[in-house]
């Protein structure tokens, strides 16, 4: 990624320099620490309670990393029978787990079309109201 | 060494990307207006439809087969482009972009140090896994046999996906099985002269002499014949050569009548060709613009063109859609049922060269042309634009099947259940 540090014009004939410009470096960039795969990373939108004690709530935004190394225990998204679906995968025990929602866990079987999309590497919450996204929120 | 990477039916494996419904069924897009079949994915292919035919004439056999149609994307598929083109871009010093959906790479005298075809392996899988697009990847010691290999790995000549035509044997037996209308660079008519010369295969161009190939055709063929053979000689412009022309045409969604609408079309179109005109810095002196009746109902035959001419070559958009409205009055005719309109600019200048006149009546601003394609590049094609297209377009493109813009809309990004 191209960073540029905005210089501005200057012509060397009227004021004085701010003693302050040697100094100016780039702002705070939330992708830089959101994003480390940026061509593997995808956003998507939660919908749903049951991944509560993970901390995602319905709505929230989840950055998903298609190239992040895998652990034994991952929030991953996964086509499960053709839906994205967010878990926590045991990956040991093939299992889907449903944290804090009391639901049970959801055992992978033979017959069951499963494919790991990307492992979830951060959620955003929206605390307010966001236009740009309400009409996709239920 | 040289690769070529392309994505295997890339509109259709796009569609599937960020719908996972879609990935076991037989996808379809179609082109602009949902008129033909542009892309099909292999189920789609298994069903026994063709590429660019109509789509009305096969969409009761694609709908017994449960096909999924989808309206060309291209939101979607430009952004899937532009993130597949860097991770391939990663494997090797220079690539150059051929296509959307292929590029080449040239990896000069390195030589991976797992073999080329565990490399070729490592492309497809690194694109599939960060992308989820399946790949092909055909290696070889030229552009040309880069481009045959691909061609060798999409036929399954070789094991899937991948493929690499460095030793003698295995390129000869990849271009005596390849007929040489599929030789990269090699058209339909030069074809049919070679197939009258009794060269029929790949391998049989390979072996026309140099000489002869230059001598009965051109030094283009000739140099395919070297490549052929394994002599890079191709090289490719590191810019694309500006184009000559530039038309913005378009059939509508349904029939026009109205004089308003079909001057709100000319405008639109206008804006298009205007736009594009200032992307690679040219200016139009002379424009075209034309409408006309459906040319395959049976009755109704109209067809209507009008050119202008400018004292100034221009490339604002408000100076070219003046124009374009002036004409209008032209173009129409009451009880013409319009099928489909159009803009070309066909006399085209550098913007650089062109001369200002002491007593010319333009009022051409590139600083505010300058502002809006800024303004639209970063909020979207058609965030600012001219009141004359109207904002409200009755005749705009038929998009019927269109799938979201998963990674450039908000409101479109993937839902996932939890």
């Amino acid at each position: 990624m191209l960073k540029v540090i905005p210089i501005f014009a200057q012509a060397g004939i009227s004021g004085f320099e701010s003693p302050a410009a040697q100094y100016r470096e780039l702002g705070l960039d939330l992708d830089e620490l959101l994003i480390e795969h940026p061509t593997a990373t995808f956003i998507g939108q939660a919908q749903g309670d049951s991944m509560t004690g993970v901390g995602i709530f319905d709505g929230d935004l989840l950055i998903v990393d298609r190239a992040a190394m895998p652990t034994p225990l991952d929030v991953v998204v996964a086509n499960l029978n053709g839906a994205f679906v967010c878990k926590l995968f045991d990956r040991k025990a093939s299992a889907l787990l449903s944290p804090g929602s009391g639901q049970q866990p959801y055992q992978l079987a033979e017959g069951d079309w499963f494919e790991e999309e990307g492992i979830v590497m951060r959620s955003v919450r929206m605390h307010r109201y966001v236009r740009q996204l309400a009409r996709c929120l239920r | 060494m040289f690769a070529l990477v392309d994505a295997n039916s890339f509109y259709a494996s796009a569609e599937k990307v960020f719908d996972p419904a879609l990935r076991r069924k037989p996808v379809v897009v179609l082109t602009n207006n949902d008129g033909c079949i542009c892309a099909l994915c292999d189920r789609a292919k298994a069903i026994g439809v063709k590429k660019f035919g109509p789509y009305h004439k096969a969409s009761q056999q694609l709908a017994r087969h449960g096909a999924v149609i989808r309206s060309s994307n291209y939101a979607l598929y430009d952004d899937l482009s532009a993130k597949m083109m860097q991770i391939i871009g990663r494997f090797a010093p220079q690539q150059h972009v051929y296509s959307i959906d292929e590029c080449f790479l040239d990896f000069g005298r390195w030589c991976p140090p797992q073999g080329w075809k565990a490399l070729a392996a490592t492309i497809k899988d690194t694109v599939y896994q960060e992308l989820r697009l399946p790949v092909s990847v055909g290696i070889g010691l030229t552009p040309t046999l880069a481009k045959a290999a691909s061609f060798a790995a999409k036929r399954r000549l070789s094991s899937p996906g991948v493929a690499l035509l460095a030793n003698p044997q295995v390129i000869n037996t990849v271009l005596t099985s390849m007929s040489v209308q599929d030789v990269w660079g090699i058209g339909k008519r030069i074809s049919a002269r070679l197939q009258a010369m009794q060269i029929h295969s790949a391998a049989e161009l390979a072996a026309l002499p140099v000489a002869e190939a230059r001598r009965a055709f051109n030094v283009e063929v000739a140099r395919t014949v070297q490549e052929l053979r394994g002599v890079p000689c191709l090289s490719w412009d590191a810019q694309r050569a500006d184009k000559k022309q530039i038309y913005s045409t378009r059939a509508f969604g349904r029939p026009v009548t109205e004089a308003a609408e079909l001057r709100q079309a000319l405008a639109w179109h206008g804006e298009q060709v205007a736009e594009k005109l200032r992307r690679q810095h040219s200016a139009v002196k002379t424009l075209t613009c034309f409408a006309h009746a459906n040319p395959f109902a049976s009755e109704g035959h109209y067809h209507a063109t009008r050119l202008h001419t400018f004292a100034l070559p221009v490339s604002d958009s408000r100076e070219i859609v003046r124009a374009i409205t002036a004409q209008l009055p032209a173009l129409y005719r009451q009880g013409i049922k319009f099928h489909k309109c159009g803009v070309g600019a066909i006399d085209i200048v550098s913007a650089k060269t062109v001369q200002p006149d002491l007593f010319s009546q333009l009022d051409s601003r590139p600083d505010v042309m300058a502002c809006m394609d800024a303004i639209n590049s970063r909020y979207g094609a058609d965030t600012l634009g001219l009141a004359a297209k109207g904002n409200q377009p009755q005749w705009s493109m038929k998009r019927q099947f269109l799938s979201p813009q998963f990674t450039t809309n908000w409101k479109h990004i993937p839902k996932i259940l939890c």
